[in-house]
């Protein structure tokens, strides 16, 4: 660094910031643990730093609806772990699977899961 | 409470620091401003949206590769690497949230309204979504299936709104006009057709 200068936001530095950054898709031939249909559990892990996997899906069973492909896993990102590819899948989970009998019997909610998120049923 | 006129004189205050202490050049801050204001915004996703009702290829290629379907109209932008568009329909409405934090579609949507972002929205989207449907003004038919898409991870959604009824004769501006970024997020509907 030397001096202000070299700091400075330019047109072309904002120009950089907006435009697409990239995929968090990673290219690697990495095996799946699933398949779509599968029934499924969310691990109840309580990490005390980055998840993606909300509380209110441990311990909940679901349905894998699509297999995504191969991502980048954020929560080892987060922790300096690296990118520790692995498969990437949208799961289903009942309404009444995560708020009980009172939720309508048939919505439901989907959530982006990671491999090391899902135990098999 | 800050009066939008105690904002603006903040904003210009820390402004001129920048330019002053030559942190920031003006054209930086012009190119910012006009990025938000009209180049990335919902009516971007709105074209795309009235796209799709207009061209049936077209959102066949939507709902299989959201991703490269937007691009194909231009918009690529950060928060647009990798979308997934679903449809609303008679039977099905969607709605969209990220309960973990405020993960929004820029490159077609823009910056998320503030609302989006609250922890109200984020909770009760998923625990309760019919409710926050209704305090929206949005009526869903008892017997249609309410999906919730919690876009925590590395995907970015987009809802596909149902295309509305008396809209036979509109061309694509005409339709976009009806394409607003609550209907993209699923707490509404696309607007009514104007009566003729």
């Amino acid at each position: 660094m030397s001096g202000a200068t070299s700091r400075k936001i330019t047109r072309d530095v904002v120009l950089g910031l907006y435009k697409n950054t990239g995929t968090a898709r990673v290219d690697a031939d990495v095996a799946a643990s699933f398949k779509v249909g599968d029934s499924i559990r969310a691990r109840n892990i309580n990490p005390t730093g980055h998840t993606r996997l909300p509380r209110y899906i441990r311990g909940k069973q679901g349905q894998i609806a699509t297999d995504h492909g191969v991502f980048q896993f954020a929560d080892s990102l987060a922790h300096g772990g690296g990118k520790q590819p692995q498969h990437l899948y949208s799961v289903r989970f009942t309404a009444q699977e995560l708020w009980g009998a009172n939720a309508p019997a048939q919505d439901s909610l989907y959530i982006d899961l990671w491999d090391d998120y899902l135990e098999p049923v | 409470m800050t009066s939008d006129e105690e904002v603006a004189l903040r904003v210009r205050a820390l402004e001129s620091l920048l330019l002053e202490k030559g942190l920031v050049e003006s054209p930086a801050i012009d190119e910012i401003i006009d990025l938000f204001e009209n180049r990335l915004g919902p009516q971007n996703g709105a074209r795309v949206v009235a796209r799709a009702w207009s061209d049936p290829a077209f959102k066949a290629r939507l709902l299989a590769n959201a991703t490269d379907a937007i691009v194909e109209l231009g918009y690529e932008a950060v928060q647009g690497e990798d979308m997934v568009v679903v449809e609303n329909t008679h039977a099905v409405h969607n709605l969209v949230v990220c309960t973990l934090c405020s993960c929004f579609p820029w490159a077609t949507m823009g910056l998320p309204p503030v609302w989006y972002k609250s922890a109200p929205y984020r909770s009760r989207a998923a625990s309760d979504p019919r409710g926050v449907l209704v305090e929206f003004g949005t009526a869903i038919a008892d017997e249609a299936e309410v999906r919730v898409w919690d876009s925590n991870a590395e995907l970015r959604y987009m809802v596909l709104p149902e295309r509305p009824a008396g809209t036979d004769g509109m061309g694509e501006d005409e339709l976009m006009a009806l394409v607003t970024r609550d209907s993209m997020i699923g707490v509404t509907k696309a607007l009514e057709a104007p009566a003729s």
